[in-house]
């Protein structure tokens, strides 16, 4: 990885990698350039996980004539296509490569698809395609999930953490926090605040679950954002998270659930 | 012939009289409006609105009628340059084109409609129940009565034929229930005369009377109706308020039949021997919504001759019927109906397609009446002095197809020939620019400005809330407590007026309210009344008059959804008058002034394509003053016009078209390119610049308009041998042929014509049109060279829509034979390796191969669009293009001409197959629509529109992808999206889309809405 | 006997049809229970699934949203966003645990006076029986599990 990423940047085809640094025994997302890529280590599997394409949106955002290069996870290479689709990021200025998560990683992470399309590190490991919690949700009677729901919410501080990680949340202002929809100064906030947050999420969540691995109340945000993902599939037969495509809601379109004649 | 009917008087009067009311007539009297002419509009009725009002749907969209009319309707009630006459005719017209003098005979109202406040409380008190004519007569309205709720102008009249004090001297109980003494027994009926440049006759049709057809016992049986009293039981506005139920035991029919060509296409019994071009089309429709109310269990059975759905989108609209939705299609004439004994059932007799009589029962049966010209119309046009033609109808050249005999007087509709919406509406437009051409000199000289107004500045204020809750006489009062309402409303925060009026409306209180706000420095108004889709401009203009920007005005509808819907409820109805006041007061505290800007147009216009419809566009717009700018992609003029011959009726084009293609080189005004494309449009209406390579060299040209017309051609079929003899034809070859005594033409002793060659196919659901009525003039035509010579033609449905049926009769009458096929067994033609031709088709009567060896084989294939061109041309202007590749319109009813992208209009072919006068008709109606956008000086821009705050937007392009109307564009350079504000049509439909709530709807606002929401459950 | 529950409605029509449909239904004279608030809008287009969240979050016990046929609209497909937007959080509100049916969508017509009617009387009486909204007010008692 070291030679390739090398020559990327000596080639001038990536101004700046964005790939790891081991610091106090631990991976930390780095942005390396010509100068430093002598520091960069060989490629071997880890468990962290970080938003780097959030980092890497932060990046492109102050230098917009700038071309990055990534090393991404399935995850992260499911956010890059979305930032694509919303016109975050411009395909032409992001030069991926592909590592292969851990299958102890993929199976921690209930992962649908533990690896980038582009693989250039590691081996593939097994997709889990059932959600543990989803499944618990799925089965409980409709009118106990409120308070399922609620005992969960009441727990929330506020922290946007779940937000803030979020590596296809890329508003400059956030719904959140508008007060007139998700009134200040209370704890917990409104339930509307998790509503209207997998609203946002609903088309767009890549199901990388850094939002509930961040939060720190515990609540399932990622069972939320999976099932609205799931209705949009339902509903709209969009997937989120591959190269093709638009969200429903950001086209006016002849979609195929719409009542059939002329129009 | 083209400048013989366009003299130029020299002194024109800048206004027109439009006699009609309905949709033709609305069109027409927009269009002018918009153009720069007064108009006078004429309609007989109390209301505007014509038949379309009374239709439940239209066909092929099912679009509700009033729905989509009622917009129109209060455009013109509202638009300063219309003058509504109601209860009016015109008497007779004295001077000539340009000038003319009209005596107009107004019958008495009785009731003042200064005064009048639409409350209906005459009606309610008025004890005469008469039939009423809006339902077909299958409900009852009132002596005293407004024709529809959603009238214009919503004032009501009394019928004097039928009132009881008019009868018996005594009664009045509407004067005495009158809140506002809007009754004037006194008035009289008056004459008067109006000095108007042109005229235009829309006066629209009557449906036949089927009662002469005394085998279908339409007097004596109760649920033979007619189709026109078949849309009021649809109607959910109608006597069964939607509920579908046969009038004679109100029981849900289980089986209903339709007869079609009821006064049409009969001179036996009737002397109407057209086709009256809509009936199958709407029975279709009725069939499929009567399905819809009664489920798929029921059955529907449409007798017909042949299907004649030749329009856009109507084959696919049939094909659905029959396919999808079950309707039964049984090709015959039905003889007679009969009561069945001891039930309210009906038995029809038929001859079955293999020749057996048949019998079947139904519970309703529905008689599709033709359209004909009623007697008072033919007496108007007596007196009007312009000549009558075949079917009754006002005569019309195919070249000239709104021009009347007489110059200066114009005629758009049915009264034109039968037909259906979109083609009234073309018309209507076409009639428009006639007189536009016509009055030119005159543009402006008549119209009225609104008086520009200074606005005080109150950005900066705190708001300062006036709130006006109005009586509406009893009819708000009668069950709400204002006071209470009053008092609660001087409550609110940021209210610091409040005042009640027994009227809110009426004339002085708005003389007061104009005071008030000067006097007690309000920025914000409420009033809480009716409805602010009939009042609101009204208030707004009392706040424009008091200097306060127009928005800063919001309404609470406490009598439409309070008074009138909870009479019963009074405690709970006041309990909800406060709310909305407390909602519409928060909402109007947080409204800020919205602006209007104004933006410079182009005066001048782009006609892409020189056939036919370009050029006629281009010279309706020239004649009106504008330079135009013609584009054609060939070296020379004329497209598809060059092949044609003559006109359905036998008018030869090639003079015609000389004679076109001179007067457009020779006028000053138009610059004609040649061998030229389209390279690159940018900017919006009125800011169009646009890239042309012509023949190789860049042309950059600004415009304000522009009009597609690029046409269509003859699909080279690639079935029935064609190009393996040169005896096997396409009509257009035919023609020229013909004209050339081609001794192939001149030795033949048999002749076959193919129908539908491509058209109707899975592959092109669409019908070409043209092809019927081309065919039998050359069948004709061959017949005139050859009495003898045998001549067949191999069809589907024979569609000699309107006029053309006289073809189709002459054609039967001079022995061409007609056989038809079916999609399923078509013809099979064999070309022997001598080049004779073999014609083998199934024969539906006899059910036997019939074969024929034909000299000469003529097949008549589809129009088609040139997929490429008009591809590349609708992404450059953004337009769209249906699934047959034909250029999308706007709307397919009301809206034929226009493209839901401002500025952009399409006429001719590349709209869908048509012959030469719609051609024309609808290349004059494109210019006239183009010319409401010219006629400006600038266009306002703003008000209720979408803007976007940059600092917010993150450039995703959500709300560039949702746009209806391709108003928001990427700035690549910004990364960000912006609202363009003259294509804007505030739908808001990106303010909900953009994740980052960017987007605000000016006027209603998320803050505004999540506001009212608060307020609407915080009680 | 207990009061009859009154359940807090809320709708929000679009200008042109559904409007203009309950402009009718007054102008017709059809009763309905005094219960809906309305919100009138351009377009039903403009209806954000936050807006419906936002009503629930204040208690509203139903929430209706009405537009143009489809195929009628005036701003010719902003009513298509309506139908997805709404399918959406219709489904999201029962994913939530809050019974979907407090939440309708209709199309109803400028004609439809008597549609309208109708629409709110059959709402207003199965929201009543559905009765009071269960709140969607967080409390950190709850979080306790108190």
């Amino acid at each position: 990885m070291k030679t390739k990423v090398r020559q990327l940047l000596e080639e001038g085809r990536v101004d700046a990698f964005i790939a790891y640094k081991t610091v106090h025994g631990l991976p930390f997302p780095t942005v390396f350039t010509k100068a430093d890529v002598g520091v960069l280590e060989t490629w071997q599997p880890f468990k962290a996980r970080y938003p780097v394409t959030k980092l890497l949106l932060a990046q492109a955002r102050q230098n917009p004539d700038k071309t990055f290069g990534v090393l991404v996870r399935g995850c992260e290479e499911r956010s890059l296509y979305e930032l694509f689709k919303w016109n975050q990021l411009h395909p032409d200025k992001v030069v991926v490569l592909g590592q292969a998560c851990p299958q102890d990683l993929a199976f921690y992470c209930e992962c649908p698809k533990p690896y980038p399309d582009h693989l250039d590190y590691g081996e593939a490991p097994k997709p889990v395609q059932e959600s543990r919690r989803l499944g618990e949700l799925h089965g409980m009677p409709e009118t106990d999930r409120l308070a399922w729901w609620l005992g969960h919410f009441n727990r929330c501080i506020r922290c946007y953490g779940c937000r803030d990680v979020c590596p296809v949340c890329f508003c400059t202002e956030c719904s959140l926090e508008h007060k007139e929809l998700i009134p200040t100064g209370k704890l917990p906030p409104d339930t509307s605040f998790h509503l209207v947050r997998a609203v946002h999420m609903a088309g767009r969540c890549i199901d990388c679950g850094l939002c509930e691995e961040t939060c720190p109340s515990h609540i399932p945000l990622r069972a939320l954002y999976k099932h609205v993902n799931s209705l949009v599939e339902g509903i709209f037969q969009y997937k989120t998270g591959v190269p093709d495509g638009k969200s429903p809601f950001t086209m006016l379109g002849e979609e195929s659930f719409l009542p059939t004649g002329v129009r | 012939m083209t400048n013989a009917t366009r003299p130029t008087p020299s002194n024109p009067i800048g206004s027109v009289m439009v006699v009609g009311g309905g949709i033709a007539g609305v069109q027409a009297a927009l269009d002018l409006a918009d153009s720069g002419y007064f108009v006078h509009l004429i309609e007989k009725s109390s209301a505007i609105g014509g038949v379309m009002a009374t239709l439940d749907k239209t066909f092929p969209t099912d679009d509700c009628s009033l729905c989509i009319l009622s917009p129109k309707l209060v455009e013109v009630g509202r638009h300063l340059n219309v003058q509504l006459h109601t209860l009016a005719e015109v008497k007779s017209v004295a001077g000539e084109a340009g000038n003319f003098k009209v005596t107009v005979f107004q019958k008495a109202r009785f009731i003042d409609m200064e005064k009048c406040i639409g409350c209906g409380t005459c009606a309610e008190k008025c004890p005469r129940k008469v039939p009423d004519e809006y339902n077909a007569g299958l409900g009852k309205r009132k002596a005293a009565y407004v024709k529809f709720p959603q009238a214009v102008p919503l004032k009501y009249v009394i019928d004097k034929d039928h009132c009881i004090y008019f009868e018996k001297g005594k009664c009045r109980a509407c004067e005495k229930f009158c809140p506002t003494q809007a009754v004037n027994f006194d008035d009289q009926d008056r004459e008067f005369t109006l000095d108007v440049g042109s005229i235009i006759l829309a006066p629209g049709f009557e449906p036949f009377d089927p009662r002469i057809y005394d085998t279908y016992n339409y007097a004596k049986l109760p649920n033979v109706v007619t189709s026109m009293e078949f849309e009021r039981i649809l109607s959910a506005s109608g006597p069964f308020e939607g509920h579908l139920v046969r009038p004679s035991d109100h029981q849900e029919p289980k089986k209903i039949a339709w007869l079609q060509c009821v006064g049409s296409r009969d001179i036996n019994r009737c002397d109407n021997g057209y086709c009256s071009s809509v009936c199958c089309m709407y029975a279709i429709k009725q069939a499929g919504i009567a399905i819809e109310h009664s489920g798929p269990d029921l059955d529907t059975t449409i007798f017909f001759m042949d299907m004649r759905t030749p329009g856009k989108d109507f084959d696919k609209y049939y094909e659905r019927a029959r396919r999808e939705k079950g309707v039964r299609f049984i090709r015959s004439r039905v003889h007679s109906i009969e009561a069945v004994p001891g039930t309210d059932d009906l038995a029809i007799q038929y001859v079955t397609d293999d020749g057996r009589i048949a019998e079947e029962t139904f519970n309703l049966v529905v008689l599709s009446v033709g359209l004909q010209i009623s007697k008072d119309t033919l007496e108007m046009a007596e007196r009007l002095g312009i000549e009558i033609g075949d079917g009754r109808f006002a005569a019309t050249s195919p070249f000239e197809p709104v021009q009347t005999s007489r110059s200066g007087i114009y005629v758009c509709g049915v009264f034109q020939s039968p037909k259906d919406i979109p083609l009234s509406v073309m018309e209507a437009s076409a009639a428009a620019a006639d007189s536009a051409a016509l009055l030119a000199p005159a543009r402006n000289s008549l119209t009225r400005k609104p008086p520009i107004l200074s606005e005080r500045d109150v950005a900066a204020e705190e708001p300062r809330v006036g709130v006006f809750v109005c009586h509406c006489g009893i009819n708000i009062a009668g069950v709400i407590d204002v006071a209470a309402v009053a008092d609660y409303a001087e409550t609110l925060p940021s209210v610091v007026y409040v005042e009640r009026n027994l009227f809110t409306c009426a004339q002085d209180t708005q003389d007061k309210m104009r005071k008030v706000i000067e006097d007690h420095k309000l920025n914000r108004i409420v009033v809480a009344a009716c409805s602010p889709r009939t009042h609101e401009a009204l208030f707004q203009e009392t706040l424009r008059q008091a200097g306060l920007n127009k928005y800063l005005f919001e309404m609470a509808n406490i009598r439409n959804m309070g008074s009138w819907v909870h009479m019963n409820e009074p405690e709970a109805a006041t309990e909800k008058a406060k709310d909305m006041v407390r909602m519409a007061v928060a909402k109007v505290a947080l409204q800020q002034p919205l602006g209007e800007i104004q933006l410079n147009v182009t005066k001048s216009g782009l006609v892409v394509g020189g056939g036919i419809a370009g050029m006629t566009a281009a010279l309706t717009l020239a004649d009106q003053g504008y330079p135009v700018t013609l584009v054609e992609r060939k070296d020379v003029l004329g497209g598809h016009g060059r092949k044609l011959y003559s006109t359905w009726d036998g008018q030869p084009i090639a003079p015609y078209l000389d004679e076109l293609i001179n007067r457009v080189i020779e006028h000053p005004k138009i610059t004609v390119l040649t061998n030229a494309k389209i390279q690159d449009v940018q900017g919006f209406v009125g800011n169009f610049h646009t890239v042309i390579d012509v023949a190789g060299t860049r042309k950059e040209i600004d415009h304000g308009v522009a009009i597609l017309a690029i046409g269509a051609h003859s699909l080279k079929p690639n079935e029935y041998g064609y190009g393996q003899s040169d005896r096997i034809f396409l009509n257009l070859d035919l023609d020229k042929a013909i004209s050339e005594r081609d001794p192939r033409i001149i030795n033949a002793r048999s002749a076959v014509f193919i129908q539908c060659v491509g058209s109707r196919e899975p592959e092109r659901p669409y019908c070409s049109r043209v092809c019927c009525s081309h065919s039998i003039e050359n069948a004709l035509r061959l017949k005139k060279l050859d009495p003898e010579m045998d001549v067949y033609v191999l069809y589907r449905d024979i569609r000699t829509f309107g006029l053309r049926e006289n073809l189709y009769k002459e054609a039967r009458a001079r022995g061409v034979l007609f056989i038809r096929f079916d999609l399923e067994k078509k013809p099979d033609v064999q070309v022997a390796s001598d080049g004779s031709l073999t014609v083998t088709v199934v024969d539906h009567v006899l059910q036997r191969p019939i074969v024929l060896k034909p000299d000469i084989l003529t097949l008549a294939s589809a129009v088609v669009m040139r997929a490429a061109e008009a591809d590349e041309l609708a992404k450059l202007f953004k337009v769209p293009l249906n699934a047959e590749g034909f250029f999308l319109e706007a709307h397919a009813k009301l809206r034929p001409v226009d493209f839901a992208t401002d500025g952009v209009f399409v006429a001719g072919l590349a709209h869908y197959p048509k012959p030469t006068e719609e051609c024309i008709a609808q290349a004059k109606a494109a210019a006239a629509r183009a010319a409401t956008v010219l006629a400006k000086d600038s266009i306002l821009a703003g008000g209720v529109v979408a803007l976007i705050n940059k600092d917010l937007c993150c450039g995703c392009q959500g709300c560039v992808q949702v746009c209806p109307f391709g108003a928001i564009s990427y700035l690549e350079q910004e990364a960000k999206c912006e609202v363009n504000q003259a294509l804007c049509k505030g739908c808001g439909t990106c303010a909900a889309t953009c994740p980052s709530e960017a987007i605000t709807l000016l006027g209603f606002s998320h803050l505004q809405i999540y506001t009212q929401i608060d307020e609407a459950l915080t009680a | 006997m207990a009061e009859r529950f009154e359940p807090r409605i809320l709708a929000i029509l679009c200008n042109w049809c559904s409007y203009a449909g309950a402009d009718l239904a007054g102008v017709s004279r059809f009763q309905y229970p005094p219960n809906v608030r309305v919100i009138r809008v351009m377009c039903s287009g403009t209806v954000s699934p936050h807006h419906v969240i936002h009503a629930f979050q204040r208690g509203a016990d139903g929430v209706l949203v009405a537009g143009c046929h489809i195929g009628d609209c005036h701003y010719l497909k902003g009513n298509y966003m309506t139908l997805k937007r709404m399918k959406f959080v219709q489904e999201l509100i029962r994913f939530a645990g809050y019974n979907p049916e407090r939440f309708r969508l209709e199309w109803i017509s400028s004609a439809e006076g008597v549609k309208f009617a109708e629409v709110i009387r059959d709402f207003t009486e199965k929201v009543r029986s559905l009765g009071p909204a269960p709140s969607f007010e967080a409390s950190p008692r709850l979080a306790m599990g108190l």
